[in-house]
């Protein structure tokens, strides 16, 4: 095990539950219990990875801050990680501070959002991820622990605590831990990371400044378009009442749907030139939802489509076999923040 | 059993605000506006006080291009060249 100096103060308690104790009274949780972040326990998230204590993981770019591996580990023991779950959590470190994700400004921001991150590739299955019941909910402790490692360093190395940097006016349930695999093996088409230009065998993980999933249903046709339909109706009412500007949508398709729409020989080109020209509203149409005093600034027969191209739509394969379901999950706040995509 | 602190520490020399100006009497003032939607009009209000109470001579306003990132090197130096600057923050 390394042995490479942390460079973090330290305080001594008598057990776990006082380290609990310390660390919620601190404000250092997102109010859920940590697993206490020892010096053993670090060194040997660090280890798993390769990182050494001092070593820059990444900058967020706004502030400038300087996040090490320490910090990260540190992270991970909290959340509930494995030590081999690192790798995913150090991918996806990397891929917020990207500039185009812009995380000062989705973590600061009254809107809410909390990063969504979807895991493709081998890493999936080898830390035990899940891809299909309950997907975007409890099911996994790798899914669980890696997007809570995230939040807990928002809060943490970012100041990103409610009140202080994060300004929240609601927030929403995903800011506790947002984090989902592809259902690789049964879906008909190429995992989302190949659609991002990973190569094919790679792990990858992609995430994106989200608002809460919004669940659609419809299991009463065989016809792709009119399962899409229901999609892209979903957009635009998310265009009309929260957000109207074009970004990253991503489209949770649960499997029953899948098979109707790859039956019909759709594949995701097909999805998103659909999605593309289906999800877009008039602004005049924000009229119908008692934002009268604002369509009128501008002309209202301008409109408006919910991605700017259709490569702007993640499809993604996730979800339990039964059911006509699946989920809309919308930008924060339209290009402001991209999805980003890093190899694991 | 010892545990690590995970916060990071702070780098660098902490900020600290500028001494006052003496008086806003016949002084250039920098207004940069956050790009959100009524930052404009609110300066408009706030430079009618400046210059008509206070006497403030010149404006100098900015407008960021994104109210999520920081301002552009470029226009921070076109600031600079006020005695004192108002960065409003908010909607």
């Amino acid at each position: 095990m390394s042995e490479l100096p942390l460079s973090s103060a330290t305080y001594d308690v008598d057990d776990p539950y006082a380290a609990n104790e310390l660390f919620q009274e601190s404000g250092w949780t997102d109010g859920l219990p940590i697993v206490p972040p020892t010096p053993a326990l670090v060194h040997r998230f660090l280890d798993a990875v390769g990182i050494e204590p001092a070593e820059i993981v990444g900058v967020e770019p706004v502030r400038r801050r300087r996040i090490s591996g320490e910090k990260i580990a540190i992270a991970a023991v909290m959340a509930g990680c494995r030590p081999e779950y690192m790798r995913v959590v150090v991918a996806l470190f990397r891929a917020v501070c990207a500039p185009e994700f812009g995380l000062h400004g989705c973590s600061a921001s009254t809107g809410g959002s909390a990063p969504f991150a979807v895991v493709n590739g081998p890493v999936r299955r080898e830390i035990g991820m899940n891809a299909t019941h309950n997907a975007l909910a409890n099911g996994s402790r790798a899914n669980a622990s890696i997007g809570r490692t995230l939040r807990l360093l928002i809060i943490n190395v970012l100041g990103g605590a409610p009140g202080r940097l994060d300004r929240s006016t609601l927030g929403h349930p995903g800011k506790f831990t947002f984090c989902v695999a592809e259902d690789e093996e049964d879906s008909p088409w190429p995992p989302l990371a190949t659609d991002r230009g990973v190569p094919a065998g790679a792990s990858a993980v992609t995430v994106l400044a989200a608002e809460p999933p919004h669940q659609v249903m419809n299991e009463w046709t065989r016809d792709p378009r009119e399962i899409l339909d229901t999609y892209a109706a979903a957009i635009r009412a998310n265009m009309l009442t929260y957000s109207i500007w074009a970004g990253n949508y991503a489209v949770v398709i649960a499997k029953q749907q899948r098979d109707v729409i790859a039956a019909a020989g759709w594949g995701k080109r097909q999805i998103r030139e659909y999605v593309f020209d289906a999800a877009r509203v008039r602004r005049s149409d924000w009229r119908s939802v008692g934002k009268g005093a604002i369509a009128a600034r501008r002309d209202e027969d301008k409109v408006y489509t919910a991605l700017r191209s259709p490569d702007d739509l993640l499809i993604v394969a996730a979800g339990g076999p039964a059911g006509g379901f699946g989920a809309v999950v919308p930008p924060w706040y339209g290009a402001k923040s991209l999805a980003v995509t890093r190899t694991i | 059993m010892r545990v690590l602190d995970p916060r990071l520490e702070a780098e660098g020399q902490d900020m600290t605000m500028a001494p006052p100006l003496e008086t806003l009497e016949g002084a250039t003032l920098g207004l940069l506006d956050n790009a959100k939607i009524g930052t404009a009009r609110f300066y408009d209000h706030v430079e009618s006080i400046l210059r008509s109470r206070y006497g403030v001579r010149e404006f100098i306003r900015r407008r960021k291009p994104d109210s999520s990132r920081p301002a552009p090197a470029e226009t921070l130096g076109e600031l600079s060249a006020a005695d004192a600057l108002v960065s409003a923050v908010g909607d």
